[in-house]
This record gives C-alpha cells, sequence and structure tokens, in this order.
C-alpha cells in the first residue's frame, strides 16, 4: 500500500486536521475530539478511500473499460455489507437494480 | 437532478477539500485509469460520511465508557465494530508513528531550530557572527555620511 511504504507517510495525514475536525463537529451529540483521534479517523478514511477506489475500479475493469465510473462506485457500495452506510448518498435511481428477492 | 447531497461545486468547509481527494484518488487508481469527475466527487461525499460515521460511532464507544473526550482506543474500536478491521493494522502503524515523531518534536526547544543541526553553543555563536558581521556593515554605512550625534534615524540619506 502507498502509505505505508515510508514511516514519515505514515506519520501524517494528507487530509487537513481542521477540516476533519469541522466535519466531525457537525455532529452535536460529540462533546470533543482529541487531537491523536483525529488523526486516526484521517488515516482510516485514507484506508477507506484506498478500498473503495480499489473496489470501484475492480468493476471497471470487469467492464473493460479505463474510466471508473460512477455505477462503478455504486457496484462496490452495494456489494460490500460494511458499506451499507453509503446506501442514501447513492442515490438508487443510479445504483444497479437489484433483483427484488423475496427470502 | 436527484436531490443528491452533492452540494455546490466550490469546496464546502464541512467537506473535505476536493484536491487533497482527488489526488488520493489518483495516487490509488494505475497510472493509465482516469476516473470521471462525477465519481470522484461520489468519492468526495463518501469520504465526508465515513468520517461522520466513525465519529457517531467512535463518540458511542467514547460515551459507553463514560467518557467525554473521543480517545484513540474509541476510533480503534468503532473501526472494528463497524466492521473495518482491516484497516486496524494500518492505523496502529500509523498511530505509532505518529506518537513517536509527537516525543521526538517535544524534546526538541523547537523543531525548525533543530533542523539545522546545529547546537546551542553553534546558534549562539553565529548569532554573535551575525550580529558583529552586521554592526560594521551599519559602522562602515555611518562613516560615509557627516558623523551625526549618535542618532540612528538620520542615516535615511544612506543609500
Amino acid at each position: 500500500m502507498v502509505a505505508s511504504e515510508s514511516a514519515g507517510a505514515v506519520a501524517s495525514s494528507m487530509l487537513p486536521a481542521a477540516r476533519v475536525r469541522r466535519i466531525i463537529k457537525e455532529d452535536k451529540d460529540i462533546y470533543a475530539c482529541g487531537s491523536e483521534s483525529l488523526f486516526l479517523i484521517s488515516r482510516a478514511t485514507e484506508c477507506f478511500v484506498e478500498s473503495l477506489v480499489r473496489e470501484s475500479y475492480e468493476f471497471s475493469r470487469l467492464d473493460k473499460r479505463k474510466t471508473v465510473q460512477y455505477k462503478d462506485v455504486a457496484k462496490a457500495a452495494q456489494s460490500i455489507e460494511q458499506y451499507d452506510f453509503l446506501a442514501d448518498i447513492i442515490p438508487p435511481s443510479v445504483a444497479i437494480r437489484k433483483p427484488a428477492v423475496d427470502s | 437532478m436527484s436531490d443528491y447531497e452533492g452540494g455546490p461545486a466550490n469546496d464546502d468547509d464541512l467537506s473535505l477539500p476536493r484536491a487533497t481527494v482527488y489526488k488520493l484518488i489518483g495516487e490509488m487508481l494505475p497510472e493509465d485509469i482516469a476516473c470521471a469527475k462525477d465519481t470522484r466527487d461520489l468519492l468526495l461525499d463518501c469520504c465526508n460520511e465515513f468520517i461522520h460515521l466513525i465519529a457517531s460511532e467512535s463518540n458511542d464507544v467514547c460515551e459507553k465508557e463514560a467518557k467525554k473526550t473521543i480517545a484513540a482506543e474509541h476510533v480503534l474500536t468503532a473501526l472494528q465494530d463497524l466492521g473495518f478491521g482491516k484497516y486496524v493494522t494500518e492505523v496502529q502503524e500509523a498511530y505509532d508513528e505518529h506518537r513517536k515523531q509527537q516525543t521526538k518534536d517535544r524534546g526538541r526547544k523547537s523543531t525548525k531550530l533543530s533542523q539545522l543541526g546545529m547546537s546551542e553553543e553553534e546558534l549562539q555563536r553565529s548569532q554573535e557572527l551575525l550580529f558583529a558581521q552586521a554592526r560594521l556593515r551599519f559602522q562602515s554605512q555611518t562613516t560615509q555620511a557627516p558623523p551625526s550625534d549618535g542618532t540612528a534615524a538620520s542615516t535615511g540619506d544612506t543609500q
């Protein structure tokens, strides 16, 4: 993975701390977030985008395309359980229509 | 257009910087692979959403421990609980490196000075040298102009 290639890169995050903090503080239930936690959340987000990008890319590869498209991300989000939280921000009209399965 | 949470085209204060996320995306894809613009924006929104998710879960963990401030351990637990356990190793590694870096920085008086690689005595000596050089320059300037009664302000015409 790119991030773990050098200790220097690992010890810092590309995401600006102030911005991440502002996003976190949007949640009124959160009283306070330590700066170390902030750092961990930033790094976790980098891991997340890396995973999501790679998984999306797999779908574009399967489709023999050289451009990762919206539908690839939609498919990736739908195929992985941990990404269920993304369902709200990926409009269903763009997402892949799954056959209605009644179990 | 659907009622999408995308927001305005400019960088929202409550969103990660567009350029940074675009750069991250680029780093994760092979050189010959592109990413459509609307896709990049979607990924940006996914990141923002992820931050909310982790923060919220971390906060829950934090509250369960009757604490008020989200600590590092809460974040790590939250990641596990949300099924992102595979990130824990890398994030933990980053945390350890980050802490080492913090202790190093705190151990020195100032990171800028310490980067010069000079000891305090050397720094003092070079400072005195710079002062002496400045004094000489100043004195040579004032000998060219008619000697004033020692007021530094009257050297305005020296050029």
